[in-house]
């Protein structure tokens, strides 16, 4: 069942267009996100569903109920912001029940006794749920940021809210709670099967958390799906760009072959030359005609350099290739490799460290490589589309 | 010690400082000279002298308790609901605090007074301002009401909008979270708004004078006694109101000081 609906949002501010014709719906039960750079309108759009800026035009529908005309407070969407922004003059116990003490939540809370739903948690078993039992008497200038989040996600919590809508909440985390805190809102989401609208900058959060995405860019929605399906598989070139993927060449069909599960496309040198470039073969992918012009894209870390000591196994003799290492940096967590083929064009490789030291790689060493042909994926060129020109 | 630059500029600021607060700690005490222990003691027991500062209680009681239920919703407005007619409200709800508390009293005078529509369709009904201590709350009213809507409006612009929008989607409505935030999140800035608006009202002389008409009992609060006893040539009666009414000032000051800094130390 959907459980939220946004349709056909438009916002602008004045002399700024925001938000250019919004369609969202989220399923109950999970976790979704929106992707987009900062200053795309993601926190606006957060604050049209829960009622604190009005849209200039669209719909917003929660359980099959339009509440486009509800206020804020009559809407049962939770929000939760980059900053825990804790009562002060309460302590954790207080803030946390604070939607416990408001009118309309008693009357929701007995309603739904004469039913038999649940309809408010206590707050002793959230806070035991996010781990922060024992704070109860601490004011928010007493704990840290990742208690104070917490605190915070606790007191949206605790109205029990058809869907909670988290603004970047692990922007100002240091990377231990950022990871605590993703572990917690998973927890929570499965143990209180409550459903959580995430708005992040940030790829890993989108590819951590969630089951499905929706990528925010110029104003509208421009991709969605599951993360895993949307990083590998980018409907456009402008979410490939968004999505960091960095081996995006330039290629023209020569072959397609629907029999053999395959498509031959041959990939322009940097300087644009059809005839100089490699032939890469792709498992085969509907919608293309030979002679197309199409972009390619790879994930560096799909890309596989070949040890010299071992046999070649089936799938990586698909695409092989040899080439020129000609960079390699530390990044925080993998070895980046950039190689040079012999006939152009060069491609980024994602490998862990010890495979790195494994393999004598180092700058300057020519080695093999290939590209399984499942992670080959195609993308349509469209006309004017930005950046294309300066692909290569 | 060396003369450097930063000494002598030091040295500068202290200097001055020390002679204007020597100089005005002598001005405002004077009175106290003027005068003796016994004396005073002896003026404590006229009982006009109390009427007349229990009338300035009573009254500047009254002013505060319709500052705090209008001021409220005015510094509610200016804060929250900002727009484009803002500014305006802004300058019509400070202005008293500049113009001569005389030409105000002397507006209430002219405006309540029975040549004026509005005078006259209130004498008209009975309700008089001219003369009656009612006349006398509604100008101290007027010269108060700014300092208490400006300190209040202070303390509520200091409050995180981003937190009272978030509570919003609790479930809380703006009733709620007014008493339940805002209000508990500004009392320091209300206490002080309150001592100031009392302090400015009990100490209220010229537009006080306008409308009172100098009525014992009735209209004659401490401050035009004041005046009253000096043009009488009685200095001590004068000098003990006097004393009694810096002393008050001095002590709701405090107040302010203490809460006006509890804002501060709070954000």
């Amino acid at each position: 069942m959907k459980l939220l609906e946004v349709k056909n949002v438009y916002k602008n501010f004045p002399g700024k267009k925001v938000l250019n014709g919004i369609d969202i719906d989220i399923e109950t039960g999970g976790i979704s996100s929106i992707f987009g750079y900062s200053g795309e309108g993601k926190s606006t759009l957060l604050k049209i569903i829960c009622g604190i800026i009005k849209q200039d035009s669209g719909e917003v529908i929660l359980n099959e109920k339009n509440i486009n005309g509800l206020e804020p407070y009559e809407r049962r969407t939770a929000l939760v912001m980059d900053e825990p922004l804790l009562f002060p003059h309460m302590n954790v116990l207080e803030n946390i029940a604070f939607g416990l003490k408001l009118n309309l939540n008693k009357k929701r809370y007995i309603n739904s006794n004469n039913n038999d739903g649940k309809m408010l948690n206590s707050p002793k078993e959230i806070m035991e749920l996010l781990g922060i039992t024992g704070l109860e008497k601490r004011y928010p200038g007493e704990i840290s940021m990742g208690q104070a989040q917490r605190v915070s996600l606790a007191r949206a919590l605790i109205v029990n809210p058809e869907i909670i809508l988290m603004d970047e909440p692990f922007s100002n985390l240091d990377i231990i709670s950022k990871t605590k805190v993703r572990k917690l809102i998973k927890d929570v989401n499965r143990e209180l099967k409550i459903s959580i609208l995430l708005v992040t900058h940030d790829i890993e959060d989108v590819v951590n958390l969630s089951d499905k995405m929706f990528i925010l860019n110029n104003g509208k929605i421009q991709d969605s799906g599951h993360p895993k399906e949307v990083l590998k598989k980018p409907s456009s070139i402008d979410t490939a760009f968004l999505l960091g993927t960095e081996n995006i060449l330039n290629g023209i069909i020569l072959e397609m072959d629907r029999h053999n599960n395959t498509i031959k496309i041959k990939v322009k040198d940097r300087k644009g030359d059809n005839e100089a470039g490699v032939v890469i073969e792709a498992d085969f992918q509907e919608n293309f005609e030979t002679g197309e012009h199409v972009f390619l894209a790879v994930r560096p870390e799909e890309v596989i350099i070949l040890r010299e000591d071992r046999d070649v196994t089936k799938p990586v003799r698909e695409n092989r290739f040899s080439g020129k290492i000609i960079s390699s940096i530390f990044t925080s967590r993998m070895m980046e490799v950039s190689i040079k083929l012999e006939r152009d064009p060069e491609l980024k490789v994602l490998i862990p460290f010890h495979a790195y030291e494994v393999m004598n790689l180092a700058e300057g060493k020519t080695v093999n490589i290939s590209l399984k042909k499942s992670s080959v994926h195609l993308i349509k060129k469209k006309k004017n589309v930005k950046g294309q020109v300066s692909v290569f | 010690m060396v003369l450097n630059k930063n000494r002598i500029f030091d040295l500068l600021v202290y200097t001055v400082s020390f002679l204007f607060f020597t100089a005005l700690i002598l001005l405002l005490s004077g009175i106290f000279f003027q005068t003796s222990l016994n004396l005073f003691l002896k003026e404590l027991k006229d009982a006009k002298l109390w009427n007349s500062i229990f009338l300035s209680f009573k009254i500047s009681f009254i002013v505060i308790l319709i500052n705090l239920a209008l001021g409220i919703p005015i510094a509610y407005i200016l804060s929250f609901k900002k727009s484009k007619i803002s500014f305006l409200l802004d300058l019509i709800s400070t202005m008293p605090l500049t113009t001569s508390p005389l030409v105000i009293g002397f507006a209430v005078l002219i405006t309540m007074g029975p040549l004026n529509p509005v005078g006259k369709f209130l004498i008209g009904r009975g309700i008089k301002f001219v003369f009656t201590p009612q006349g006398i709350v509604l100008v101290q009213l007027i010269i108060s009401f700014p300092f208490f809507v400006n300190i209040v409006k202070t303390s509520f612009d200091s409050i995180n909008r981003k937190m009272l929008d978030l509570s919003k989607t609790l479930g809380a409505s703006s009733f709620d979270i007014l008493l339940k935030v805002i209000l508990p999140l500004s009392s320091n800035g209300i206490i002080a708004g309150l001592a100031m608006s009392w302090s400015r009202s009990i100490g209220e002389y010229a537009a006080t004078q306008m409308v009172s008409g100098v009525i014992p009992k009735i209209t004659e609060t401490a401050p035009i006694e004041v005046f009253v006893k000096t043009s009488y040539g009685n200095y001590p009666a004068a000098i003990t109101i006097a004393g009694i009414l810096m002393l008050l000032s001095l002590f709701s000051l405090g107040i302010f000081k203490y809460f006006n800094y509890k804002i501060k130390t709070n954000n």
